[in-house]
């Protein structure tokens, strides 16, 4: 699976003195904790529903080419399943994709799923870069962790 | 323009960089005129908190003058003076509308590496590494605020620049501690640390209708000002066993409502001291949690702990039997800022809460590696450096 791969990827991705914590945080993290799923099998995992929260009612979703565009985007490749949340947590919104999926794949469903949510919840998707910022000095622990960064929004266990 | 950056562990420099630009809708660009140096910088400085890059500009407690508006921005207005909430919250999320603003689901646009190391990622913060959102920091001339009709709030004529900056973090923190703790006329309250955060937790509790207000620290000019300036009571836990004595101030029940506000460097002395030190050392815990571990054991039955102090990962010898049979509520956030803002200004118009103690330090950013060496040291009395771009 892709996140457990993206948290060793951080491990060169620090500071000297934190680069020894990161290196050490294999041992201390908990099983199953930042691992969309730990325990399945490659093939479940890959099929799992990924989803997201919305604060909006189900129609608010849209369906087909009214999807939010990063959602549209992926077309005819995802299952989608719209459902109201519990309580008044709003609508589930979830996704997987129907034919094999590959991290990248997995990686562009994440973001899309997330920048649908900030798209009907904001009207916009939040951009951060470019950020100011002084001299880059060029350490590989810097160069890891801009890749990490670069990576971050289509990472995590969703 | 100019703003202090982390270069390394525990190095800050101050470089040429470039100005911010409104790159969402909702977004704002302030002019900076205060902004301060934080506890939660400290972890940050010292590489616990291992996600920042060399050129981050730091910083994430500040107000200023609002110089540009985005399209989607209806409250605010070029001209406006506000202080801004270090968090960025959308405002419009299920954790917005529960007023857990922090929580926000779309304050962080890279929360795969918080996802990672617990589960779900919170929101993002100014200034504050790359798994809080890679957020450029306040510490400079200009700072971009997205979602600013959420996050800056107008400070109220007559609230001087010096009293409203708290308000942005160390006030709000502090609050919220005492506010989600459930303090109530009443209660007894103790605080461990007597930073900005600690004091202004202990203020908070006073104004909450506490009847008595301990705060815990061994720096004594920090002791002075939450005699002086807060008007609780103190305990010097370098020459007090603080169990003993809280006990003995409480008829023996211990304080209803701990607040902890001191975070993963927590100092203690002896066995306990250097016990959690090699553990950090070797990287078998990444955090030292003494002052958590003493306020729930210090805590009434049934009482509540709060955990303002910033932890990232992972304590050894945490009390949970003491937690469990002890029937405790165990708490915890990043500042909910957003929520308590408006009632603080007020509370700052009116004098009701002063901060000004606090800046004991103001300097042009220029010195902004001499403020910080300053405030880590805890050197010539310095609670806070305020930087002024
Ligand atoms: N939750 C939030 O949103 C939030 C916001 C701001 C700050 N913080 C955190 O709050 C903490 C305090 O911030 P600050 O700006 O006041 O920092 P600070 O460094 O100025 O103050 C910390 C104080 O704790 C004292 N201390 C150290 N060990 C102690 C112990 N064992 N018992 C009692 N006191 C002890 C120190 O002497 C110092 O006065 C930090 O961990 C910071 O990261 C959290
Ligand atoms: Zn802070
Ligand atoms: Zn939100």
């Amino acid at each position: 699976m892709a996140v457990p791969r993206f948290l060793d990827s951080l491990r060169g991705a620090a500071t000297e003195a934190g680069g020894a914590l990161l290196g050490r945080l294999q041992h201390v993290r908990l099983p199953g904790v930042g691992q969309s799923s730990a325990a399945d099998d490659p093939e479940t995992a890959a099929r799992r529903w990924r989803a997201v929260t919305v604060l909006c009612s189900p129609e608010q979703v849209g369906a087909g080419a009214d999807l939010p565009a990063p959602l549209a985007a992926l077309g005819d490749r995802l299952d989608l399943r719209i459902t109201p949340a519990p309580g008044d947590r709003g609508t589930e919104l979830a996704a997987r994709y129907r034919d094999r999926a590959s991290d990248d794949d997995l990686r562009a469903l994440r973001s899309a799923l997330r920048a649908a949510k900030q798209l009907i919840e904001v009207g916009e998707v939040l951009r951060v870069d470019p950020a100011p910022h002084g001299v880059r000095k060029p350490t590989p622990q810097g160069a890891a962790l801009e890749g990490a960064t670069a990576r971050a929004g289509g990472e995590g266990v969703l | 323009m100019r703003a202090a950056t982390w270069t390394g562990v525990n190095e800050v420099s101050v470089e040429t960089v470039p100005d911010p630009q409104i790159l969402n809708d909702h977004d704002v660009i302030l002019r900076v005129r205060r902004t301060t140096t934080c506890g939660s910088d400290l972890h940050l400085l010292g590489g616990y908190i291992p996600f920042m890059r060399a050129g981050d500009v730091l910083g994430h407690e500040f107000m200023g003058e609002v110089v540009e508006v985005g399209r989607g921005v209806r409250e605010r207005k070029v001209g406006d003076r506000v202080v801004v909430n270090s968090f960025i919250a959308c405002g419009h999320c299920w954790y917005c509308r529960q007023e857990l603003y922090s929580l926000c689901d779309n304050g962080n646009p890279n929360p795969g590496i918080t996802e990672a190391l617990w589960g779900q990622s919170p929101g993002g913060c100014f200034g504050y590494s790359h798994a809080m959102g890679g957020w450029a920091g306040s510490h400079a001339e200009y700072i971009r605020v997205p979602y600013a009709d959420v996050g800056a709030f107008v400070v109220p004529e007559g609230v001087s620049d010096e009293r409203a900056l708290f308000a942005s973090d160390a006030v709000s923190t502090g609050w919220m501690g005492a506010d989600l703790a459930g303090t109530k006329p009443g209660d007894v309250v103790a605080v461990w640390g007597a930073g900005g955060v600690g004091q202004m937790a202990a203020r908070a509790a006073m104004l909450l209708g506490a009847e008595r207000v301990y705060v815990i620290d061994r720096l004594p000019e920090r002791l002075a000002q939450v005699r002086e300036h807060v008007g609780a009571e103190v305990v010097d836990y370098s020459s007090t066993d603080v169990l003993a004595e809280l006990r003995e101030v409480t008829g023996g029940r211990g304080p209803d409502v701990c607040i902890e506000a001191v975070g993963m460097e927590a100092h203690s002395s002896g066995i306990q001291g250097a016990y959690d030190q090699v553990k950090q050392q070797l990287r078998l815990q990444t955090d030292r949690p003494s002052a958590v571990r003493e306020a729930i054991l210090a805590c009434r039955k049934g009482g509540s702990v709060f955990v303002l102090g910033v932890f990232a990962l992972m304590v050894d010898k945490f009390p949970l039997g003491a937690m469990m049979n002890k029937g405790l509520t165990v708490r915890g956030a990043q500042v909910h800022g957003q929520r308590y803002m408006p009632r603080i200004l007020d509370h700052m118009a009116r004098g009701e809460l002063t901060t000004e103690h606090l800046a004991t330090h103001v300097m042009p950013l220029e010195d902004a590696a001499r403020g910080y060496q300053l405030f880590k040291d805890k050197a010539d009395g310095c609670v806070r450096s305020v930087f002024v771009p």
